[in-house]
């Protein structure tokens, strides 16, 4: 049997307050006081019996791993919402069996943007896992596994040693999805790459009454694994509010997770990794000579297309991209401008901020009018009525920024 | 005072329930009307919930429609908030008669007329006045049934809210009978009239202008305090083809190339809101044209004031009411010159509303030059002092009197 990699995606936006014209320039709130309630729904109906069960999987079975990545912006709600996801986090981690991914803090769209605002998104990560877990990661992922080739340049020259994303047929031509690859270029950065169709088994079918193999068993999903090969490695990714939230308790979901594992852990065949056991031993002679894995336009996790139309598509998200961008050069040097000693004032700090909260992707995500196979889980994850409301709402916030940007 | 004509109004909205012009207009005419001595029955086609005392309201909502939807119009003509009411009329006056429920339409606007004949029986009354095609065939009942002389009111016309001649032909003939069937025709301004007689072939001896007249506003308006002094020009109305909203972003484009900071506010809703907040993202004008989505009340008045400049660079507009309350609350104007209210505010800046350079020009000299703006509001100060009901209903007096000497030969 292959070896089988769980990842699981943490994330929650700070999703605006509706705004308004008539507040503009009187330093009003942006931020909606609906995300503490949102966020507490979803740590009772899936961080906290998600994360208690992996606890309980990691204290009985030494064998059991997995994967994890947390936003920034999910960490900082839950320190404020719900500091026992923090504690269970901390005691995940402290077992030594869980890995957790980098990313940018903010879950944004820079990697397409700005390098340098990259670089300092990913550091800030860093920071914070460092703070509050007191670890560093060695593997990355981009924001909704947004990768292209240049991506892969980003991320090798700041150390990391691999990076997870999609299997996109279109750029696999063919090839199996469960084996290592590597970015195109001098750098030949490890590639990871997802198993969509059993990724989405679990992810999106699980529930599905219409689906031919209603209802999914442990057993036949370990069926289906057992037709790999043992040389192969199959990458299971998913949001991790797949359990409880996207598919509710009552669908057996957890019970399903929890039996599927200790079978796992029972077959001797079977061997369950996280990225950076597969990654650390590679030589570098070895990832040379990886296949490459050549993607010349943007690719996501996302949509049917799998490309990054969830975001960028219609020109209001273009344009509210753009020009929430184009403050970069001006916020980025604030301190020099305000401040004689060069010091970050607080002043800047809160702005650098908010311009950072009002990159997060789910922003742009809400603002995307494709309404074929897509809209269904689009109109699932927004909070506004359509996507011309959320775009309306948006730049009001963005233009009060910009105002007090350049004051 | 002698003894004034007692009129029979057949209306279609009415304060608070009004969307749009129509409604404050009838306000204003009615009270001014009522304080000269005139005796005012008038009919709503809903359960009316406001209090009035300056006239009789004869409020008659059509029994086969739910309690729900008689509170208010059965479509308010002038406006594009959401409900499902209006989307039907919004339907109506876009796409025509090819996809309309024409049927709906017809229903409404015959059962009407069935309720306010009833209404007539009871009352007695020197002259009948109806305001818009809404109201015509109702009209027309009450006239042939009364002989009394009818007087019909064009606020607005199909041929101005479907630019290019495009609109519902239905509409358009309930129109056309609606001022032939009259003794006389009142149009809104002199713009309307040559409307009224070139499209409609209206015999020009027999329409009137009057134009509105504008209720004083309260100086205790707070002025409003937002967006700090950034310069901000406003636009407020339906977002429909008519306004010329894809003008004002033409405008904002142009200026705000010139003058970053400067904001553009739009207030309003309709059929082109989603065509235009798309075409305001691709002309990259995300952090530089805002919308306000439908405002009324406090947001109106603190939109206007705090507006430096207010644009209505409507293709075609029959009187422009905004225009005056944006002159009222001290904010330059620059308007269309196919709008009527031009007439009566001569000071406001005048422009084509194709001419989307000279009206960046202009915007851009108000700005900059407060010199200048302060001079042009204090002008339209000045011409505001005439716009008054007062004097409106001088002359729909002495078109009372031409329409009764009409029928009586």
């Amino acid at each position: 049997m292959a070896k089988v990699c769980w990842y699981f995606h943490l994330h929650q936006p700070f999703r605006l307050a509706a705004q308004d014209v008539f507040s503009l320039g009187k330093n009003h709130e942006y931020f909606s006081a609906d995300n503490a309630v949102i966020f507490q729904k979803v740590v009772k109906k899936s961080y906290l019996p998600m994360l208690t069960l992996l606890l309980e999987l990691c204290q009985a079975h030494p064998q059991f791993v997995c994967a994890l990545s947390l936003t920034g912006v999910f960490l900082e709600q839950a320190s404020e919402y719900a500091p026992e996801v923090l504690v269970l986090l901390q005691q995940l981690v402290a077992t030594g069996q869980v890995e957790l991914l980098a990313e940018t803090y903010h879950h944004t769209l820079a990697s397409l943007y700005s390098t340098q605002e990259f670089n300092v998104q990913v550091h800030h990560h860093l920071q914070l896992l460092d703070q509050l877990f007191a670890y560093t990661p060695t593997v990355f992922r981009n924001t909704e596994l947004i990768y292209q080739n240049e991506i892969g340049s980003m991320v090798a020259q700041l150390g990391f040693i691999g990076l997870l994303t999609e299997a996109v047929p279109r750029y696999l031509d063919g090839r199996e999805k469960t084996r290592l690859y590597r970015s195109v270029g001098d750098e030949a950065l490890p590639l990871l790459l997802k198993q969509a169709e059993l990724s989405d088994d679990i992810a999106f079918r699980f529930s599905d009454k219409q689906w031919s193999q209603y209802p999914l068993t442990a057993q036949t999903y370990l069926e289906w694994l057992d037709n790999y090969r043992d040389d192969e490695l199959i990458n299971l990714f998913m949001d991790f509010e797949t359990f409880g939230e996207h598919q509710w308790a009552d669908t057996g979901i957890f019970s399903f997770f929890q039996s599927l594992n200790e079978m796992l852990i029972a077959n001797k065949a079977a061997q369950l990794v996280t990225p950076s056991m597969v990654l650390t031993p590679l030589t570098k002679k070895q990832r040379c000579d990886l296949p490459v894995y050549d993607v010349p336009e943007p690719i996501s996790w996302a949509d049917v297309d799998r490309d990054i139309t969830a975001w960028i598509e219609n020109s209001m998200q273009q344009d509210a991209l753009k020009q929430l961008y184009a403050l970069e050069k001006i916020i980025t040097t604030l301190p020099r401008s305000s401040s004689a000693k060069g010091s970050v004032t607080a002043k800047h700090i809160e702005l650098l901020s908010l311009w950072r909260n009002l990159q997060t992707s789910d922003h742009f995500y809400y603002m995307c009018t494709k309404w074929a196979a897509d809209g269904d889980v689009h109109a699932y994850f927004s909070p506004y009525q359509d996507p011309y409301e959320a775009y309306r709402n948006f730049c009001i916030a963005l233009r009060d920024l910009s105002d007090r940007v350049k004051q | 005072m002698p003894q004034q004509p007692s009129v029979f109004m057949i209306g279609w909205e009415y304060p608070p329930h009004n969307s749009g012009g129509l409604g404050v207009a009838c306000q204003g005419m009615t009270e001014a009307l009522a304080s000269a001595g005139h005796h005012i029955n008038f009919t709503l086609p809903y359960q009316f919930a406001g209090s009035v005392g300056h006239m009789s309201v004869h409020a008659s909502p059509d029994p086969t429609v739910r309690k729900s939807q008689a509170q208010s119009p059965p479509w308010n003509a002038y406006s594009a908030s959401s409900s499902i009411q209006q989307v039907s009329l919004r339907a109506a006056f876009v796409s025509g008669v090819d996809t309309l429920p024409q049927a709906d339409l017809e229903h409404h606007v015959e059962s009407y007329a069935q309720r306010v004949q009833k209404i007539a029986h009871s009352q007695s009354f020197d002259v009948i006045h109806a305001h818009d095609w809404l109201s015509f065939p109702a009209a027309m009942a009450v006239h042939a049934d009364t002989g009394k002389p009818l007087v019909t009111h064009i606020h607005s016309t199909e041929y101005d809210r479907i630019p290019g001649g495009n609109g519902s032909s239905y509409i358009m003939q309930a129109e056309q009978r609606g001022m032939q069937a009259a003794t006389h025709v009142i149009a809104v301004s002199e713009y309307t009239r040559q409307i009224l007689i070139k499209q409609y072939g209206i015999n020009p001896t027999k329409i009137s202008v009057v134009h509105n007249g504008i209720a004083p506003h309260s100086t205790q308006v707070a002025q409003a305090q937002f967006a700090g002094r950034k310069p901000m020009v406003a636009f407020m109305g339906r977002i429909t083809g008519q306004k010329g909203v894809h003008q004002f972003l033409e405008v904002a484009k142009r200026v705000t190339t010139i003058l970053p900071e400067a904001l553009f506010v739009i207030a309003g809703n309709g059929d082109l809101y989603h065509n235009v907040l798309l075409h305001n993202a691709a002309a990259g004008l995300s952090a530089h044209v805002l919308f306000a989505g439908f405002v009324r009340d406090r947001q109106k008045q603190q939109l206007l004031s705090r507006a430096d400049v207010f644009i209505m660079p409507s293709l075609s507009e029959p009187f422009g009411l905004v225009a005056l309350e944006a002159a009222q609350h001290n904010t330059p104007v620059i308007i269309s010159k196919n709008s009527g209210v031009a007439e009566v505010l001569p000071s406001a800046t005048q422009l084509d509303y194709w001419d989307t350079d000279k009206m960046s020009e202009a915007v851009l000299s108000l700005l900059k030059d407060r010199e200048a703006a302060q001079l042009q509001i204090a002008s339209q100060q000045r011409d505001l002092s005439h716009v008054t009901w007062q004097n409106s209903i001088e002359k729909l007096g002495s078109v009372y009197k031409r329409a009764l000497l009409g029928t009586h030969g």
